[in-house]
């Protein structure tokens, strides 16, 4: 009994009230309430996703674009998982720049292993499989295409010949006309008009033939594309392996070895010097020796993936988030415990809060880059890079001007619930502190702020929302390192596989969103002292 | 300092301007003079102002006309001098209810380290019978457990007046019998000064030394004073068999019935000027 009540609690704390029915029917508790619940927030959720998911698959290759047709999901999966592999395949190459020479023998062998077998095996089997597919695709456009493309072309040639006809007829006709036939000239005049007329609308009737013969043309056997699409993925992969038996065959720690044999050849010729040569000798042996210290702290500098871009944008929007609270709180509780104050700060409320990030990011760069002209030797930027969890990221000065527009945009819900929350105080509350003559720190921290909470985290809560939304087209703009910045490179390689990556980013970004949302709402539901629950 | 005069409230008027502008007075006139010690209840019909006298002496509001004096200070601030026991228990919801007690200890005792605060407040809990829930939140408690850390949280303050505004109003007849005991017992061992606002007849009598009864608003003022000669500490069968119990009784239902017909005729009177 006690453990159904505990679970129950957990449910309700955690944000994840969706699956209270899920786990009040597994203890058998009114069964038919909660499965109408589930009916409701849990299958129809599902089924109204699935038709979306429907709707795509059929109206995705009615658009052709530039880049390729829009994606199905399902290549849209497909692009997820490769930025996946290629995000595993950028950590192993690190691991295996810094692996000791055990390690990276025994690492070695397998992949040499997998990339015989590629070479030797896979590719000619799926070579030889596109091959007969070809033939395959060949009979499928004999049968299913070429006559379309035939019939098309006859309607064409049709058209054409009946179009040249008419003009030669008419050509023939006015050259038999005498001078003074009045009556057939004017005749004349009206079939060429009726023969222009005629002409401008076998133009759209052809115009609109060609379209659908270069459609024809370009459609593609579906099972050989996607026997060519494997082939690509094997391909990148043995691509990849030889760098990587690369990376392994000459890694740091082979490096450092190869150098230490020099220096310690270097040293001997040192000593054995003779007095002219003993400077140049001497020089480069402190020269080899800082070469080893240098190569023995270097890093394989990877490719800066989706998984990594996710990261930062989340430290950046953080970043802003946490600027934005420390100002927003204060001056909110200045605001709701002051009118004076507050009188005097709603002009900047009201003047601030609508303007849009993509103002403030470049006022943001400008000055950003006047605190911070030289971002190679700056104090700031130092002290933030060697913070723990900065460093690993490299902070420039677009990555603070993307933090500091998200903290001005995020500011602004904070710091009005915040006013809100202090200036609604129960007024029951207020005649307890003053009957008590509460000191202002202890009628502050006593009483003002814990009943203000639950309305600063609804600001809050909104704020990380908007500081989320606004950091992707403040790190587009900025092109500083991030989701944004993947999304323009993508928009600018343009490739059809590029296309399908950007769609995956519109879930990643959203599920983010999300989840940022119900931690959010977590907190608010632990401050919330009272049991009404937040809207959800 | 004469004892008799301990708390002197004297020809007090409030009065709020109404839409129009002219001022109406809620109270005028009020005059009440209490001995250190003594236990007063203020009677009336509701909506008299009875509320309102005790917030003025609580400092909650100022005063428009006259003046209170506590021990020959003037009131004009609340303060931790006169504990306040609201109508709704008024705790702190994030705060447990010894955190809650504590809260008035710390400004009004700022001499005392934390580990003494702690035992006033546990005593004054343990006083009210609370003594077992210490760490519990408000809304684990029922109302009448949130009254009695609201009494625990006045007289921890160890206040020179304890002004009692309703306190049982919103609790059911069983918790008010128990909470007049609780209350009477620490009066009876602390001898504090006490108001106590209340429209209960028979509460009125068993709490007081002195029955103040107030006239009906606007312009209420004190009607008529009357004396309860019961000993202390009291017993309330002992009292319930007491005939003067029911002649006190019989007195102040009339005189609260004479407030309603002289209302009625007012009424009247009104009705016909129009």
């Amino acid at each position: 009994m006690k453990l159904k009540h505990r679970i129950y609690k957990l449910i309700d704390i955690s944000g994840l009230q969706l699956f209270d029915p899920v786990a009040r029917l597994f203890f058998r508790e009114e069964p038919q309430v909660q499965i109408k619940r589930i009916t409701q927030f849990i299958v129809i959720p599902i089924l109204a996703f699935g038709l979306f998911l429907l709707v795509w698959q059929i109206m995705a290759p009615r658009h052709t674009t530039k880049s390729g047709e829009v994606p199905k999901p399902g290549r849209v999966l497909d692009a997820a998982k490769g930025i996946w592999t290629f995000h595993n395949r950028e950590k192993e190459k690190s691991i295996a720049f810094i692996a000791s020479s055990d390690e990276a023998n025994k690492i070695l062998d397998n992949a040499k292993n997998r990339l015989e077998e590629i070479e030797s095996s896979l590719i000619p089997a799926q070579d030889e499989t596109i091959a007969n597919l070809e033939i395959l695709e060949q009979e499928w456009r004999d049968k299913n295409i070429s006559p379309k493309i035939k019939k098309a072309a006859n309607i064409e040639y049709e058209i054409n010949s009946k179009q040249n006809s008419l003009k030669t007829e008419l050509e023939e006709l006015a050259g038999s006309i005498k001078a003074n036939d009045k009556n057939a000239k004017e005749e004349l005049v009206l079939r060429l008009e009726k023969l222009e007329l005629q002409k401008s609308k076998w133009k759209i009737e052809l115009a609109e033939l060609k379209g659908t013969i270069s459609i024809l043309e370009s459609k593609k056997y579906p099972l050989l594309e996607r026997a060519q699409r494997k082939k690509d993925r094997l391909e990148e992969e043995k691509q990849y392996l030889s760098v990587y038996i690369g990376i392994l065959t000459k890694n740091r720690n082979s490096k450092v070895e190869e150098l230490n044999k020099k220096l310690v050849d270097y040293s001997n010729s040192f000593y054995a010097a003779e007095s002219t040569k003993v400077m140049s000798s001497a020089k480069r042996l402190v020269r080899q020796k800082t070469r080893i210290e240098k190569t023995s702290e270097s890093q394989y500098s990877a490719a800066k993936t989706l998984p990594y871009q996710t990261l930062r944008s989340l430290l950046c929007v953080f970043t802003g988030f946490i600027i934005a609270t420390i100002f927003a709180i204060p001056l909110g509780i200045l605001c709701g415990l002051n009118k004076t104050f507050m009188c005097a700060f709603t002009p900047f409320i009201a003047i601030f809060k609508p303007v849009s990030p993509i103002v403030w990011l470049p006022i943001g760069l400008i000055v950003v880059g006047g605190f911070i002209p030289d971002p190679e030797n700056n104090a700031l930027l130092s002290i933030i890079n060697k913070l723990p969890i900065f460093s690993s990221f490299d902070v420039n000065p677009a990555f603070l001007a993307s933090a500091i527009t998200v903290a001005l945009c995020s500011l602004w819900p904070t710091l009005v619930n915040t006013a809100l929350g202090v200036s609604s105080i129960d007024v029951d509350h207020l005649n307890v502190a003053r009957v008590l003559n509460l000191r202002f720190r202890e009628r502050l921290i006593s009483v003002i702020i814990p009943s203000a909470l639950p309305l600063i985290f609804a600001g809050l809560r909104i704020s990380i929302g908007v500081g989320w939304m606004v950091l992707i087209a403040a790190e587009l703009l900025a092109s500083s390192e991030g989701i944004g910045k993947f999304v323009w490179d993508m928009f600018n390689n343009g490739s059809s596989d590029s296309f399908a990556q950007m769609f995956v980013v519109v879930f990643l970004v959203g599920g983010i969103g999300l989840l940022l949302d119900r931690i959010m709402i977590v907190f608010q539901r632990l401050v919330s002292f009272d049991e009404t629950a937040p809207s959800v | 300092m004469r004892e008799d005069r301990y708390l002197n409230i004297s020809d007090v008027t409030k009065s709020y301007p109404n839409p129009f502008g002219d001022e109406i007075a809620v109270v005028k006139g009020f005059d009440l003079t209490v001995t250190k010690g003594e236990v007063i209840s203020i009677i009336g019909h509701s909506g008299c102002g009875k509320s309102t006298v005790l917030n003025m002496v609580a400092g909650l509001i100022p005063v428009s006309l006259g003046g209170i004096i506590l021990e020959s200070c003037e009131v004009i601030d609340p303060g931790p001098d006169r504990a306040v026991v609201f109508q709704a228990p008024c705790l702190l919801p994030w705060l447990t209810s010894m955190e809650n007690v504590l809260l008035g200890l710390r400004s009004a005792y700022p001499s005392l380290n934390k580990t003494e605060h702690e035992e006033i407040a546990k005593y004054c809990l343990y006083q009210v019978g609370l003594d077992g829930s210490l760490k519990k939140y408000p809304r684990e408690m029922s109302g009448g457990m949130q009254q009695r850390v609201g009494i625990a949280r006045a007289i921890a303050l160890k206040p020179k007046v304890l002004l009692l505004d309703e306190p049982f109003g919103r609790l059911d007849s069983l918790t008010r019998l128990e909470l007049q005991d609780v209350i009477l017992n620490i009066l009876d061992l602390q001898k504090i000064t006490t108001l106590l606002v209340t429209h209960d007849v028979d509460e009125a009598i068993y709490m007081a030394d002195r029955i103040c009864m107030m006239t009906n608003g606007p312009r209420a003022k004190v009607g008529r004073m009357l004396e309860i000669k019961f000993p202390r500490p009291r017993d309330r069968e002992e009292i319930l068999e007491d005939p003067d119990f029911y002649d006190f009784r019989q007195e102040l239902l009339q005189f609260l019935d004479d407030c309603e017909a002289e209302k009625e005729k007012k009424k009247e009177s009104e009705l016909q000027l129009v």
